[in-house]
């Protein structure tokens, strides 16, 4: 892979980046790369990301033999906070 | 493995590495024990990085107003930019019946020496156009910051380590040895270490800590609920704005109780932070539901409904992530732990930071540092020793 190549295109992240921070700070799971980098930050919450930074984690440190996924969190898909509110007065 | 140290620190949470760090400087040898795989796995991950200094009571007021001082050059300090931002804070409410309070909480921390300005409504709304029209009146001031929470756990491991702290990830403390009144070694799975002190920064489970060494720490973790948005432009003047009902809900724990308002019970007061990127965190709320750190519709719903009344724009805008935090929160009075405990008479406590962990982490660190190398601290610690406890009976009765 070539060095410049964005790794997270939603916060534009570079797999320079990303390899750089997993050696400054010993990294070894995707969301700690996401709390250094903001790889996985944005709008599709490292859908495309997880999987190669999981790789470059694999590669960069060797001892690893199964790298952690990203932490799962709500919700799956955006959705405006105007539905999340929900109706004037309704709450369950 | 035997190891000896100076000082081991249990929790590499935002206040274990401040402490870790400023320990380090002085040449003292510390070793950090952290359960999970890395760093801020914890409440330091979960949180809005909001330090607002006029949400501060005493006597923690003038911990937090340190602490803001010490973020101001701890970037240059540590070698590690932790996004440090002198945004200021608005508290305001849209509620007309709490004018009163909002007053009263403007004189009050203007005699605290708080350079605080109260602003109406309409005003509030020209300064700043995202406000809506509920918004009856606020208070803001500009000596708060935001800082990038993670960058500040991750800068002070970094700079400790370079200073010649020993990190130990994935590895959880199972056991403390205590002869004659002293903690002579920690065990974990993979190693024992025998320290001079040991620090317990383990936030929501330093009760569990606290155990080990045979005493109550009396501390629950309380949950609290974030919602992230997608980037927008950034506001023209305020980035951190609270809802005055922040005031009760984040410190009146009777008021709390008595009310019957549904979103109070579930302490849901709005805190809305804007990062530098333009993502809003959205916040808060406080719950007491052990050590489950899921997310519920509910509260999310209490939470977002209160900020399409601060900020209706929010309405339109995508919520990406949602997260919840568990953090410590000391039942008896809401306040911190700093503290040297009297048997085992080298075990210190740095926990029961609730709410303020980011805020208060820089001070924690340089006031726990001093009291283990002089044994006095730069600032009165008093209101937060562990010796206020003495008297409490049933001191395990926790509220729920």
């Amino acid at each position: 892979m070539e060095r410049k190549v964005i790794i997270c295109r939603c916060e534009e992240v570079t797999e320079e980046e990303i390899r750089e921070a997993i050696r400054k700070f010993n990294l070894k799971t995707v969301d700690e790369v996401k709390r250094v980098t903001r790889a996985g930050m944005g709008l599709c919450q490292g859908r495309t990301c997880g999987p190669l930074i999981e790789r470059i984690i694999a590669e960069e440190n060797k001892k690893i033999s199964k790298v952690q996924p990203f932490s799962k969190r709500p919700p799956v898909r955006p959705v405006k906070i105007g539905l999340l509110a929900g109706k004037e007065g309704e709450i369950n | 493995m035997n190891k000896v140290v100076d000082v081991v620190i249990i929790g590499a949470g935002v206040i274990g590495c401040s402490i870790a760090y400023n320990l380090a400087k002085k040449g003292v040898k510390v070793a950090v024990v952290e359960k999970k795989i890395g760093l801020s796995f914890g409440a330091s991950g979960t949180n809005h990085g909001g330090c607002p200094l006029q949400l501060f009571e005493p006597p923690v007021l003038e911990l937090a107003r340190e602490s803001i001082k010490l973020y101001k050059d701890l970037s240059d300090q540590i070698g590690y930019d932790v996004e440090y931002e002198n945004v200021g804070s608005l508290v305001c409410s849209v509620n007309e019946k709490q004018y009163p309070d909002i007053e009263k909480h403007f004189r009050k921390k203007k005699e605290e020496g708080i350079n605080v300005h109260l602003i109406e409504g309409k005003k509030l709304r020209e300064m700043e156009p995202t406000l809506g029209k509920d918004v009856v009146v606020g208070v803001e001031e500009w000596e708060s910051c935001t800082v990038n929470p993670f960058k500040v756990n991750y800068g002070f491991a970094y700079a400790a380590k370079k200073l010649g702290t020993e990190f130990f990830f994935s590895t959880e403390v199972k056991k403390m040895e205590i002869k004659k009144g002293e903690i002579v070694s920690i065990v974990t799975e993979s190693e024992k270490i025998k320290p001079r002190f040991v620090v317990n920064a383990a936030g929501a489970w330093s009760c569990k800590v606290g155990e080990m060494a045979g005493i109550t720490v009396p501390i629950i973790p309380r949950k609290g609920q974030i919602i992230v948005t997608e980037s927008v432009p950034l506001n023209k003047r305020w980035r951190q704005i609270s809802d005055a009902d922040y005031l009760t809900t984040a410190f009146n724990l009777e008021a709390v109780k008595k009310s019957k308002d549904p979103r109070i019970k579930l302490g849901v007061a709005g805190v809305f932070v804007q990062e530098n990127t333009g993502n809003w965190t959205i916040g808060s709320s406080r719950e007491f539901a052990g050590y489950d750190n899921k997310v519920t519709i509910t509260t999310v719903r209490h939470i977002a409904k209160r900020a399409i009344k601060f900020i209706p724009k929010l309405k339109e805008i995508n919520c990406i992530r949602i997260f919840a935090g568990l953090r410590p929160f000391c039942y008896i009075d809401g306040l911190p732990i700093i503290s040297k405990v009297e048997n085992p008479g080298n075990f210190i406590l740095a926990t029961g930071h609730a709410g303020e962990g980011i805020t208060l982490a820089p001070i924690t660190g340089k006031l726990v540092s001093e009291l283990i190398t002089e044994g006095k601290t730069s600032l009165p610690i008093e209101p937060f020793s562990f010796s206020r406890f003495k008297n409490i009976k049933n001191i395990n009765k926790t509220p729920v």
